[in-house]
């Protein structure tokens, strides 16, 4: 019912009067909608084909194997050299539409005669050129961010439900609760998680989903502190005094008239925490412990462009892509801030 | 009064615990209620007067069961409320409903008027989406607000509105006893005497108990049956409304009854003024706790607290060592004010 209260408009209106953060927001948007459809736009299977009358979209679903195109090999077609086969052929039917960038971010375009990397070139269509293993690198930083958004906005989800929950509980129930639980958290808040990520990596893999709860697990505690104190506050005011009079019970006044005037503060800390979530990755990709190889990274990218410092494209492609996505979340978050609170962050005017 | 009370309030204390520095646990005790013994029958008015901090609000929570009660007993309808659990708590909050002083606190800002209003209903009732409706209609009607105000949000509300829903909100479910926490104080002068009316329409309508909690008598002088000043956390005297206002026999009730605004300028002097703080509820004054203050003060009030005994055969109560003392200053004052009025 109370769906958009007229304190969530005037925040919005506000937000949008801050030009800087709200561009920022339609740009980071707008790259996040971009990355979750990069198969469209870059990859190395075909938008669409047209063979012997017939339409085929290899984009998404099973791979297509070269004998679809009458060539003799069973593996995945290579759609590059389809193309260039097809235009070959004088005034022939058929043809190949491939995305702006026809590289899969995990495939190795290896050019005849030259060792990888290969630098930026418009011929070759590796517009920030190649790694290491020549593998697109600009195909590598989009696949990357996505796996990067992706990863901290899981994360911080969980570490949010975790936090909000357990922070929530504190504030209410206090008492020995509240004690024991202030304990745990400040136990979690010493343990070197670097370390702890270190020895698990040595045991197992991990992938995606463990990482994410790993570092989840031990990150959660910052907004327990945040909300048990809004819990507190809240449920001592005249409004949950006056439910409480009327009978109301725990989870009534917890779901319907704590967390709804408590939670929504919340929303100035997500950018920072989708920053924090990002720099995690980076880093411990970085470091070589987080996801596992193949898997686009920019940390990893990074990894290999500062120890081969004379191949400046690499380095550089990281540092600009990192530089330009923080700043810009950063912007976002800051302008969230300041649309819920103008008296304390008034740097703008 | 011949009926049994509704609610009989024996002995009630609320202390709350102040930690001292961390280092030292010198816990003490601020005792916002201390010892306080009430009646309220059936559809009458109890007002409740005390200074700000004398554990008026405090006392009246503590009945309502929204502070817990440190000792004493709560009884309401014969049950004594005081030691019910939490479910069984829960059963009988319909019968004793609370208005709250603040009307801009005690609505939940985020919900809208008729969700507000259904609450009780949702809580209580196994009513259907549409009787809830036509419930909250007929109590907004009941507390003279449009009925096309369903979707509104309690800020687009004058102060006067908001404290009208939150008596609708508190007479929703048929009560007993309202609890009326200084209702009226955070209004507009303008809308005060609106307000209380509505309040006495309404008990008269419904039959409710009034607790009637105001820090100045004027506002409790037209509506309550029998008055209780309280000063520190204790009642220092009770009585019948209007025999309180001819004749206060404690010192502290006739302070408060003189400072009074008078509608005649010419009575509008001020013939007695309190001296000094209220003193600390940490360390209230040992004896009598109005000692230090007390024109009348003698040693015995500083070393024996004086017990609320009747005075009188109407059940007039007062707790002072020198009651003779205080009614002849009284006198002497109320001969003085009627000289002036000449
Ligand atoms: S007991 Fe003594 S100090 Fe207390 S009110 Fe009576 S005269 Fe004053």
């Amino acid at each position: 019912m109370s769906s958009f209260s007229p304190q969530a408009l005037r925040r919005w209106q506000r937000f949008k009067s801050i030009k800087r953060g709200y561009y920022s927001a339609i740009a980071i948007s707008i790259l996040i909608v971009l990355s979750l459809l990069a198969e469209l736009w870059i990859n190395n299977r075909a938008l669409m084909v047209k063979y012997e009358g017939a339409y085929y979209f290899p984009t998404y679903g099973d791979i297509l194997p070269g004998e679809t195109f009458d060539l003799d090999y069973k593996w995945e077609t290579n759609y590059r050299a389809l193309k260039r086969q097809f235009k070959s052929e004088p005034n022939s039917e058929n043809w190949v539409l491939m995305p702006l960038i026809p590289f899969s971010p995990n495939e190795n375009d290896f050019i005849e005669g030259e060792y990888p990397p290969y630098e930026p070139s418009l011929a070759s269509g590796h517009y920030l050129g190649t790694d290491m293993s020549g593998r697109d690198i600009f195909a590598r930083i989009i696949y990357g961010f996505r796996i990067a958004i992706v990863f901290s906005i899981f994360l911080l989800s969980v570490t949010y439900i975790i936090g909000i929950a357990v922070g929530a509980a504190m504030g209410y129930f206090g008492g020995a609760f509240d004690l024991f639980f202030q304990r745990i958290i400040e136990i979690l808040s010493n343990v070197p998680i670097l370390y702890i990520i270190m020895i698990v990596a040595s045991i197992i893999t991990p992938n995606f989903w463990t990482l994410a709860l790993l570092l989840a697990g031990f990150s959660w505690m910052g907004m327990t502190w945040y909300m048990r104190t809004e819990t507190y506050r809240e449920n001592a005011r005249e409004y949950v005094q006056a439910a409480r009079a009327l009978g109301a019970g725990h989870s009534r006044i917890m779901f319907l008239h704590i967390l709804p005037n408590s939670i929504s503060i919340l929303v100035t800390f997500f950018p920072f925490s989708v920053v924090g979530g990002i720099t995690a990755l980076t880093s411990l990709d970085y470091l070589g412990f987080g996801l596992p190889p193949p898997t686009p990274s920019w940390g990893e990218l990074l990894q290999q462009g500062t120890t081969n410092l004379e191949f400046q494209w690499i380095w550089a492609s990281a540092v600009g892509a990192l530089s330009v996505v923080l700043t810009l979340v950063t912007f976002v978050g800051e302008a969230i801030r300041e649309a819920f609170d103008p008296k304390k962050y008034t740097f703008y005017e | 009064m011949t009926s049994q009370p509704i609610l009989e309030v024996t002995d009630l204390t609320k202390h709350f615990p102040v930690s001292g520095s961390a280092l030292f646990k010198n816990k003490s005790v601020l005792k916002a209620v201390d010892g306080v013994s009430l009646k309220v029958y059936p559809g009458e008015t109890l007002g409740i007067v005390g200074e700000s901090g004398c554990g008026k609000s405090t006392l009246a929570k503590t009945i309502a069961r929204l502070y817990e009660p440190s000792s004493g007993k709560i009884v309401f309808k014969g049950q004594d409320i005081g030691a019910l659990n939490s479910k069984a708590l829960r059963a009988i909050r319909p019968k004793i409903q609370y208005v709250f002083q603040d009307p801009y606190e005690s609505l939940n800002p985020r919900h809208t008027v008729s969700a507000i209003l259904e609450e009780p209903f949702v809580i209580h009732t196994q009513l259907s989406a549409n009787e809830r409706a036509e419930k909250v209609c007929e109590l907004l009607t009941k507390v003279g607000l449009p009925t096309n105000c369903l979707n509104k949000y309690p800020h687009e509300f004058s102060g006067g509105q908001r404290q009208r829903i939150g008596i609708a909100r508190a007479i929703a479910l048929n009560p007993d006893l309202v609890i009326c926490d200084e209702p009226v104080s955070a209004l507009d002068v303008s809308v005060q005497s609106q307000i209380v009316n509505l309040l006495l329409a309404l008990q008269k309508e419904m039959g409710l108990a009034l607790l009637f909690i105001a820090h100045d008598l004027s506002v409790v002088k037209h509506i309550s049956d029998r008055v209780s000043v309280m000063y520190l956390g204790k009642i220092v005297e009770t009585s019948e409304g209007q025999a309180l206002y001819k004749q206060p026999h404690h010192p502290y009730s006739q302070f408060l009854i003189d400072a009074i605004p008078k509608p005649d300028p010419r009575q509008s002097k001020k013939r007695m003024r309190l001296t000094g703080e209220l003193p600390s509820p940490i360390a209230p004054p040992a004896g009598c706790h109005f000692h230090t203050r007390c024109p009348l003060a003698q040693k015995k009030c500083k070393e024996e607290q004086p017990k609320l005994v009747n005075q009188s055969s109407n059940d007039h109560l007062a707790a002072c060592h020198f009651i003779e003392e205080s009614l002849n200053q009284w006198d002497k004052i109320w001969a003085s004010s009627k000289e002036n009025a000449r």
